[in-house]
Formats: structure tokens, C-alpha cells, sequence
């Protein structure tokens, strides 16, 4: 698991792997960095992310209440269908603005 | 007093017997010695007494030969003189004769009664004498010297015979000792008419008396009837003074005894001491004839037992030397008997000690086989034989969380130091195994802790494994130990790595390697006191007939542990024979029966279904993955669902949901079952069918159901969503059924799906 983070305007953090429960504890650190860009504009990009688990939907979760009190902007971006399913069935669909 | 008796002699000593037989032997010498003195010292006096007697005789007998040729030559010429009194004037004639014939006698007289001879006067006494070599003829009685009243005169004229005057010094004549014979002379009537003397020179005396010592510094004593002194070393003593002057104001009265007894004419010996304090010896006796002298014999004590006194210092001397070494001896035999007792009694306790720690040593080995009567998935058993009282060798076991830990183990050396290590080494099995899973993990740490406080560079090899009861797969690592024996489908080695022994060096990674044991294998562990055993001519028992001992007893389908260690045990006493035991011998054998599959086992607890009956169809549709409840080993998790998941044909997305499912009910057991820093597992089981296929997640930790938790609300706003709490909502929503169950102190989370017919 890699987060990959391109600093820039927005912002665009990669996340490429799989982000289970092993990898969540390992990239924790990162999504702690993306948090002094909470104010701004996010782009979660999850193009090559293979899969997630609870433990990876609490890092983002986490990160999208800080935008949300910072007035940032969050966007996620290039979710296969796996992962739009798992955030169907949790409800984070309608947490966060996924864009193509 | 009896700390001066402590004191002076040694502790050793102090024992009742070793004294006695020194006061013992110190009383015998002493006895001897003094006896022995007593005897020479007697024999001895006699010695003297001997002596002395035989020189008072010899020197008697000497003196009386003189006198006798003086008094014989005096009598013949008497006769010639009684021949001739009618011609007076011949009687110069016989006197010289007489001078002449005698060197001894040095003058002689004819002294006739007054007036015997009208013509011739009242004093008429023709004499001659002998002075310078010159012989000299004069009448000896003149108007001044009127010898009629002379003793030499009167003594015979009285007596009738033969008379020697008092020995005298003639002054103005010879100058020397003289005295004088007298002899009457008889008419034809036989009346006394005159009187034939000799004089005699006594110069000689001294000569003879001195002629020899019987001792060098003793000496001879010559006295006259009146005790004038004649011989003596004194020389200004001779003829000067009498015995009684010469020994007048002595001190010692004895002097004055032996005096009188010597003028009595007795004989006898004294002891007298003179004033310088000299003890001396006396011996005295009277002078053979009418003589009337008296000789004594004086030696001094101290020559006489000089060489006794010398040689009984000497003895004296040899004696105490002896004691001392005899002392000594019995000083160093008796402090050896003390050490020698000391020794034994130190050998007894430690022997006492020694059987103790055998107890406590032993006592540390599961010893109560069957150990676990009621399993029937696994059968141990364990022999242990120390070559001395205690030994190097180890071997345990314990089941924990449905795992088998167990380990087999040698400390170099053997004895009491390999017995304290091998004391350490089982404790930290113990300890670190309680907490830790893989083995690699426990003989690192059993390594680090014995390394730092092995000062003593023993090193114990050791074989860990920890064997899964529910699926047969054993981890196992290996450091230094030989490899253990597989006996199941056939007889082979476990391949090992060798890493090296544990205590030798810190921070060595330890390899852990795993395997799956199937049902009814034996494992067999043994250290190399069973392949190293010794005949009495040193071959050892080697690998190679271990093995075929293993394959007989597969052979013969007696592969139980019991059994196995018992044909072991068996060979090799047999082959060893008489010879010692030259090693510790321990021998470890497992046998692993599966009966476990998630049907079966659940059907056992029921007691619906015997176990054994369905295990081999069951096995081959379950599969299963132990995990240590740790979150990092939740890619491995996903490996065994991919499996199970390519094995059901489900698509991609199906697997992303069913790892999804599993790695949420996994993870939530291992956060919430066991407390932090607890290590346990999870096993997890997949168990196959056509149409479903059902996960078992179990562990032994504290009851936990996930199922009772509270399904979170996944329409609430943002600011309402707790960040937890997602997990089983997922597992709910992917999997068809969830349930969950608490059994003989386990968690068993059962989840369900079941497959869509593509």
C-alpha cells in the first residue's frame, strides 16, 4: 500500500494498493499530513486502489470531518466498482462528493 | 588450664586415642630407657668394683714380692749371722753381703743387746749402707743414738719376729723413703740377742703404685700402718703428712670413715664428694702380710660414667626425636581421619543433594502420561534417563489455545551444571511460550535471555515446535538440535535448518519452518544420547538403526508414543549392554490423530458422532489458517480467502467482499478477544460446499460477541457518523448469516454465504 501525495493546487493524494486493516496502521502517518491541506482543496485519487476495509474508511473519514470544520473542499475521484460498492454499503456515498 | 591444654596442642591431637598412644609410647621409652640405665649403670660399678679389686690385688701382690725377696734374703742371712756370733767383728761382712746380694736393700745393720759383747761396749751395731754407688761400713750406735729404744729395735725384740718399721724419710743419708726389717736373732739358747735389719729403699713404690690407672684420671693411695701417706699425686704430701692430716676440715665425713676403716686394715668401697663437690669412688683394702700398709683407689664418678651418661643423653635424645615424629605421625594420620571423615561427610550430603535435585529435576518433566487423557487428537509421551544423578536434557510440553507447545532440548556437559541450565532453559520455555506463538519468536528470546547470563559458555541445543491441534500445521525451529523423526506414511528426517545452539550468540535470526503433519504421524524427538549410546566397545548406536528401530515399529503399527519409546528404550539398552550410560537419554514422541474438522468436532461435542469415522472426506473440504491476533497478519488472512474464494470459482468483486467480511470478523476478535499484549489466535476455518460455503473463526480468548453490538446508523450526517463501528455492519451485510457461539471457553463466529448459481 502507497499514498502518493502531489502537492499542488488541488492537492492530489494516490492511494495504490490495497488499504486493509496491516495497511491502514502503515499509512495513518500520511493521511496526518493531508490535514494541514484540510482548509483547501482535496483530491483523493483512487484509481489504483485495489481494496478497503473498515480500518481505511475510518482514515478517510477521519480526514473528511476535518475538512468539513477547516470549510475545505474533499473530492474522491476514480473509484473501481468494489470500492463504490463498499462505500454504498456503508453509507459514505453520500459523505463525500465522488467524482469521475 | 584447659585452654592452655587447647593451646598447645592441636585440634587434631585432641582425640582421646592419638594422646593415649603418645603418653603411651613417651611412658614405654621412658620405662626402657631408664631401666636400660639402671642395668648399665650397675654393670658398670660392678666393672669398677672389679677393677679396682684386681689393681688392690695386683699391686699388693707386687709390694709383696719385694718384701718377701727382702725378708727371705734378711732370714738366710740370719742364720749366717747366728752361725757367726762368736766372732763379732764378721758381722760387717754378712751386712755387706747382704747389700750385695739385694739391689733393694740399701743399708743393714747387726744392733746387738748392750754389753752382748764385753769388749765391744754397750752400743755395738756394725753397719753398712749404700750411698752415691758407694758402699759404706760404720757402727750405727753411738752415745747420741742409743738404739736400744728404737722401734725398729724394741717391735721385734718384743714379738719375737719379723717387724717393718714405719715407713721413713732418710734425711742426710739416702735422702728417700726408706723402712726398715727387723728380724731377731737367737742364740744357741734361743734368746734374743740381736737384732738383723735391712733397709730397704722405697722409691719403687711410687712406680709401681702409679704404674697404671684403671681410669685416666683416677689415682692410688698408699698409707703406712700409722697412716702416713707413702704414694699419692701429691708429691709434697708424701712422707710430710699423715691421711689424717692431709684430709683434715674435708666437709664429707665419709673421708674420715674410710680413714679409720683403712687403719683397722678393713676393706671396702665409699662414695665421698670432696669440697669442690666431685663425686668419687673408693675402694680400699689392706696390704697382703704383716706389713700393715692400706691402699685405696679413687676414681671419679663422672669418668666412670661418662660414656654411659653420654650415651643416655644420646638415647635421650634419639627417644624425644622418635616421640616428635611419632606425634607427627599420628598428627597427620589422625588429621587425615578427620579429613577423611569430613570428605565422606561432605560426599553423603552431597549424594543426600544430589538425589534431591533429581527429585526437583524430574519433578520439572511432565511426568504423568497419558497427559491429556481426554483429547483424542494428540498422545505424548517422554522419557528422560540422566547418565548421572542429574542431568543436561530437557523436554516439555503444554497446550495452549488448541496448540501444542513443545520442545526437546541438551545442554552441553553434563552434572550439576548442565542441570542448572537445563533448570533455566525449561522455565524460559515456559515463560516465553506462554505469550509468544511462532517458534522462531520463543528460541529468540529464550536466546537473548540466556546469552546474557551464560558466563560459563554453556550452550543447550533445543528443538521448538508448536503444532496446531485443529489443522496439523506445525511450526517448528530448530536451533542445533538433531532432527526428529517422522513416523507416519513412512520413517524420515524432519528437514531442519541447523541455525546454531541457543546461549551462543545474541541477535541470531532463528528460522522458523512449518509443516503439515498428518493424521496419525508420530513425531519423534529424541537428543543424541539415543544415536551416541556406547556399547562397551565404543560403538555408538547411530541414526541408522534409530531408523530401523522406526520403521519396525511402524511395521508392526505400534507408532504410539508409548509404545515407540518403549522399542527404543528396548534396542538400545540391549545394545549398550553392561557398558556405563555415557550420556543423557531423552526420547519424545507425538502422535497427531485429525479429527478435527469444523463437522466432526462440533459432532464430537455433541457426542453425536464418533470421530474418527468421516475425517478423511471432511478434511478434504475444510481449510483453515491459524493466525496470532495480530493486525499485521491480516495479509496472510487474505491469501487463505483468495484461496478458498479460487476454489469456490466466485468473481473478483465477490472476493473483495468476502476478504472484506472476513478481515472485519478476524481483526474485531483480535482487538477485542484477547487483552493488548496477549498473544492468542484465530483459527479460522473455511468449510466448502457446492452451494455455501461457512467460515468458523474461533479463539480462546475472552467471551466476545460481535453480533451483539449495535448496527450503526449509515444514513446520519456527517457530523453525527462515529468514526468505528463500520466492521460488522460489513460482515452482516456481506455474508447471509452471522452467529455467534461460546463454547468450552472459546468464541465461535460462524458466517455463512451461500453461492448463486452462475
Amino acid at each position: 500500500m502507497k499514498v502518493i501525495i502531489e502537492n499542488g493546487n488541488p492537492v492530489v493524494a494516490k492511494l495504490q494498493g490495497r488499504l486493509d486493516t496491516t495497511a491502514a496502521i502503515k499509512v495513518a502517518p500520511y493521511f496526518q499530513d493531508l490535514n494541514q491541506y484540510a482548509a483547501g482543496h482535496l483530491v483523493i485519487d483512487c484509481g489504483e486502489l485495489e481494496y478497503i476495509s473498515s480500518s481505511g474508511l475510518r482514515l478517510l473519514l477521519t480526514l473528511r470531518k476535518e475538512v468539513a470544520e477547516k470549510n475545505g473542499k474533499l473530492q474522491i475521484r476514480n473509484m473501481n466498482e468494489d470500492i463504490q460498492q463498499i462505500f454504498k454499503i456503508t453509507g459514505f456515498i453520500s459523505l463525500f462528493e465522488i467524482v469521475d | 588450664m584447659s585452654k592452655i591444654f587447647k593451646r598447645l596442642i592441636p585440634a587434631s591431637l585432641r582425640n582421646k586415642s592419638s594422646l593415649a598412644i603418645i603418653v603411651t609410647a613417651a611412658v614405654l621409652v621412658e620405662v626402657t630407657t631408664a631401666i636400660q640405665y639402671y642395668y648399665a649403670q650397675d654393670g658398670i660399678r660392678q666393672e669398677v668394683e672389679h677393677r679396682a679389686e684386681s689393681e688392690l690385688r695386683a699391686k699388693s701382690l707386687e709390694i709383696r714380692n719385694v718384701m718377701d725377696v727382702v725378708e727371705v734374703a734378711v732370714e738366710n742371712m740370719a742364720w749366717a749371722v747366728e752361725q757367726s756370733l762368736s766372732q763379732p767383728d764378721s758381722m760387717v761382712a754378712v751386712t755387706q753381703k747382704l747389700l750385695a746380694d739385694n739391689e733393694y736393700i740399701v743399708g743393714s745393720a747387726v744392733a746387738f743387746e748392750p754389753y752382748y759383747y764385753k769388749d765391744k761396749g754397750r752400743q755395738f751395731s756394725p753397719y753398712t749402707y749404700k750411698h752415691d754407688g758407694t758402699t759404706t761400713s760404720k757402727q750405727l750406735g753411738t752415745d747420741q743414738y742409743d738404739y736400744h729404744s728404737m722401734e725398729w729395735y724394741t717391735a721385734p725384740m718384743e714379738s719375737g719376729r719379723g717387724h717393718w718399721s714405719e715407713p721413713y724419710f732418710d734425711e742426710g743419708g739416702g735422702e728417700m723413703m726408706m723402712s726398715t726389717y727387723s728380724l731377731p736373732i737367737h742364740d744357741a739358747a734361743g734368746r734374743n740377742v740381736a737384732i738383723f735389719t735391712a733397709d730397704v729403699s722405697l722409691e719403687w713404690l711410687s712406680e709401681v703404685i702409679n704404674a697404671r690407672h684403671i681410669y685416666p684420671s683416677s689415682y692410688n693411695l698408699l698409707l703406712s700402718r700409722k697412716g702416713q701417706i707413702m704414694v699419692c699425686p701429691e708429691d709434697s704430701l708424701v712422707m710430710r703428712k699423715s691421711i689424717w692430716q692431709a684430709t683434715e676440715g674435708m666437709a664429707d665425713t665419709t673421708v674420715e670413715y674410710i680413714n679409720r676403716q683403712m687403719m683397722a686394715g678393713h676393706s671396702g668401697q665409699a662414695t665421698v664428694r670432696d669440697d669442690n663437690g666431685v663425686k668419687k669412688y673408693v675402694f680400699y683394702g689392706q696390704m697382703d702380710g704383716d706389713i700393715g700398709w692400706s691402699m685405696a683407689v679413687v676414681c671419679v664418678d663422672s669418668e666412670i660414667y661418662h660414656s654411659l651418661r653420654w650415651m643416655a643423653v644420646n638415647i635421650s635424645v634419639l627417644m624425644l626425636i622418635g616421640l616428635v615424629l611419632l606425634a607427627y605421625i599420628i598428627w597427620r594420620a589422625a588429621r587425615n581421619l578427620n579429613r577423611l571423615q569430613t570428605v565422606n561427610a561432605e560426599k553423603e550430603r552431597i549424594g543426600r543433594e544430589l538425589h534431591i535435585a533429581r527429585a526437583i529435576q524430574m519433578g520439572m518433566l511432565p511426568k504423568t502420561f497419558p497427559t491429556y487423557p481426554d483429547r483424542d487428537d494428540v498422545q505424548l509421551f517422554g522419557l528422560l534417563t540422566p547418565a548421572k544423578e542429574v542431568g543436561g536434557d530437557l523436554f516439555d510440553f503444554f497446550i495452549r489455545d488448541e496448540k501444542l507447545f513443545f520442545c526437546i532440548g541438551d545442554v552441553s556437559g553434563k552434572g550439576v551444571p548442565a542441570s542448572l541450565v537445563m533448570a533455566v532453559t525449561r522455565s524460559l520455555f515456559r515463560s516465553v511460550s506462554a505469550h509468544e506463538l511462532m517458534p522462531d519468536r520463543i528460541v529468540a528470546s529464550m536466546n537473548e535471555s540466556m546469552v546474557d547470563m551464560n558466563e560459563t559458555n554453556m550452550f543447550v541445543t533445543l528443538f521448538v515446535g508448536v503444532l496446531d491441534l485443529p489443522t496439523g500445521h506445525m511450526y517448528y525451529c530448530n536451533a542445533g538440535h538433531d532432527a526428529p523423526l517422522l513416523i507416519g506414511a513412512g520413517v524420515g528426517a524432519l528437514p531442519v535448518e541447523p541455525n546454531i545452539p541457543v546461549a551462543v550468540m545474541s541477535g541470531w535470526k532463528f528460522v522458523t519452518q512449518e509443516v503439515q503433519i498428518f493424521t496419525d504421524t508420530t513425531i519423534f524427538l529424541y537428543t543424541d544420547g539415543l544415536t551416541e549410546a556406547e556399547d562397551t566397545e565404543h560403538t555408538q548406536f547411530k541414526m541408522e538403526r534409530v531408523e530401523k528401530v522406526a520403521q519396525q515399529v511402524l511395521d508392526a503399527h505400534e507408532q504410539e508414543p508409548k509404545l515407540i519409546i518403549q522399542r527404543m528404550s528396548d534396542a538400545v539398552h540391549k545394545f549398550v549392554g553392561n557398558a556405563e550410560q555415557s550420556d543423557d537419554l531423552t526420547m519424545l514422541a507425538i502422535q497427531y490423530i485429525n479429527i478435527r474438522s469444523s463437522e466432526s468436532r462440533h459432532a464430537c461435542l455433541d457426542g453425536r458422532v464418533a470421530p474418527n469415522e468421516d475425517k478423511v472426506k471432511q478434511q478434504r473440504d475444510v481449510k483453515s489458517i491459524v493466525l496470532p491476533n495480530d493486525t499485521q497478519e491480516v495479509p496472510r488472512l487474505a491469501a487463505f480467502v483468495d484461496e478458498v474464494c479460487e476454489e469456490l470459482g466466485i468473481n473478483a468483486t465477490a472476493t473483495v467482499q468476502m476478504n472484506l467480511a472476513l478481515e472485519e470478523a478476524v481483526v474485531n476478535v483480535m482487538e477485542y478477544a484477547y487483552p493488548k499484549n496477549i498473544s492468542g489466535q484465530v483459527l479460522v476455518e473455511a468449510e466448502i460446499s457446492p452451494d455455501q460455503v461457512v467460515f468458523t473463526i474461533t479463539d480462546s480468548g475472552i467471551p466476545f460477541d460481535p453480533t451483539a453490538q449495535a448496527e450503526p446508523d449509515i444514513t446520519q450526517s456527517l457530523e453525527e457518523r462515529p468514526i468505528g463501528g463500520l466492521g460488522i455492519h460489513l460482515v452482516r451485510h456481506i455474508m447471509d448469516d452471522i452467529q455467534y457461539e461460546r463454547k468450552d471457553d472459546k468464541n465461535i463466529l460462524t458466517l455463512i454465504k451461500k453461492l448463486q448459481k452462475s
